[in-house]
């Protein structure tokens, strides 16, 4: 079986290490803001899931997450946003804007990979 | 009661009858108790894999939850040495705190010229300052007064909150050969994170151990890098004339 291709989008260096361990068997695509992710999704038509931070320079996650859901050919890509910005109103905005789950920074490793198993429906390294 | 030779032929028979059925009952009984006791059995065993299952399944998500906490540390070890440019270092000491601890306010201090001298300490990385209460940090010094904080850069002891007298949640020793060279103070987690967990403690740890032994190599080295740029300038320019 195909493995499910993941767009990470994510300002800090560390979580990208961590996204490399967590998710050993996905192949991953990276970037560090939103306008950079838009590059990479042109490159990369195959990607099946994104996972996306909110507050990043040049393009923010929202404003990312509102371009793909315009978009034709990426709006059926399931979103996951992992942030710091953790109250209801936020998750709130998230979910309005198109995302499939919200998950809380710092989270449990076990609580995202259950969140991407749901989404890409196979079991998460 | 009459012997049943004495008896009628027709209730005699009927006996016979009875007592045959009787004997086939008791037969049945026999053969029911047999078989109930391998059901009673199998129960038993039914209820005993019941109770494994449960356990390795509490074991599962211990070793699961012990992996992630090693994944943690070991990415935060890695991407603490992974560079030797003092600006990447600090970044990554605050990435720790706000995506791993879940730090929303916080500050990095470092003693004024390492750890050779006991003076005061500079603000080398802060995140939501603004907002604190207490008036122990400004222009980019740590003022001295929080009590908590001085004992820790005093003895290079991690202190977890609640601290008396002190802001801090938690102050954390940075220390090179077991001299405290200045320390991250966390101030305020995210409303989202109640408190620090007790696997936090080992992230405190790490960084106690690995954070200022990281960035004071990389300050040595951007120094070391800098002279050596410097005098390779100064060669050139004197083998042009």
């Amino acid at each position: 079986m195909k493995a499910t291709k993941v767009l990470v989008v994510d300002d800090s260096k560390l979580l990208h290490r961590m996204f490399e361990m967590m998710l050993r068997g996905f192949p991953l695509v990276h970037a560090f803001d939103g306008r950079e992710a838009l590059d990479r999704l042109a490159e990369h038509k195959d990607v099946e899931l994104i996972l996306l931070d909110i507050n990043m320079p040049r393009m923010n996650g929202l404003e990312f997450l509102t371009a793909v859901k315009a978009h034709p050919e990426f709006a059926r890509i399931p979103v996951v946003i992992i942030t710091t910005e953790g109250t209801e109103d936020d998750t709130e905005r998230g979910m309005q804007a198109g995302a499939a789950a919200y998950v809380k920074k710092p989270f449990r490793n076990e609580e995202l990979l259950s969140v991407i198993s749901r989404l890409t429906a196979s079991p998460a390294a | 009661m009459a012997a049943p030779e004495h008896l009628p032929p027709r209730i005699g028979s009927a006996l016979d009858e009875l007592r045959a059925t009787l004997s086939r009952a008791a037969e049945l009984a026999r053969q029911i108790e047999g078989k109930a006791e391998p059901a009673l059995d199998l129960k038993s065993r039914l209820a005993d894999v019941e109770s494994d299952r449960e356990e390795l399944s509490a074991k599962l998500a211990e070793y699961e939850h012990q992996v992630g906490r090693l994944m943690n540390l070991y990415v935060a070890t890695y991407q603490l040495h992974a560079t030797l440019d003092p600006g990447e270092v600090q970044a990554t000491i605050a990435e720790i705190a706000i995506n791993l601890l879940g730090a929303e306010r916080f500050v990095l201090l470092f003693r004024k010229g390492g750890k050779n001298e006991s003076g005061e300490c500079e603000i080398a990385f802060a995140e939501g300052l603004d907002e604190s209460p207490a008036a122990f940090y400004r222009n980019g010094i740590y003022q001295g007064g929080d009590p908590a904080l001085d004992a820790t850069l005093a003895d290079g002891v991690l202190r977890i909150g609640p601290l008396e007298g002190s802001e801090a949640m938690a102050v954390v020793p940075l220390t090179v050969q077991g001299t405290p060279v200045g320390a991250l103070v966390i101030l305020k987690l995210f409303d989202h994170k109640a408190m620090l967990r007790p696997e936090d403690r080992d992230l405190l740890d790490l960084i106690a151990a690995h954070a200022a032994s990281a960035l004071f190599a990389a300050r040595v080295y951007s120094q070391a890098d800098r002279k050596l740029k410097t005098l390779e300038s100064l060669v050139a320019l004197v083998r042009r004339q």
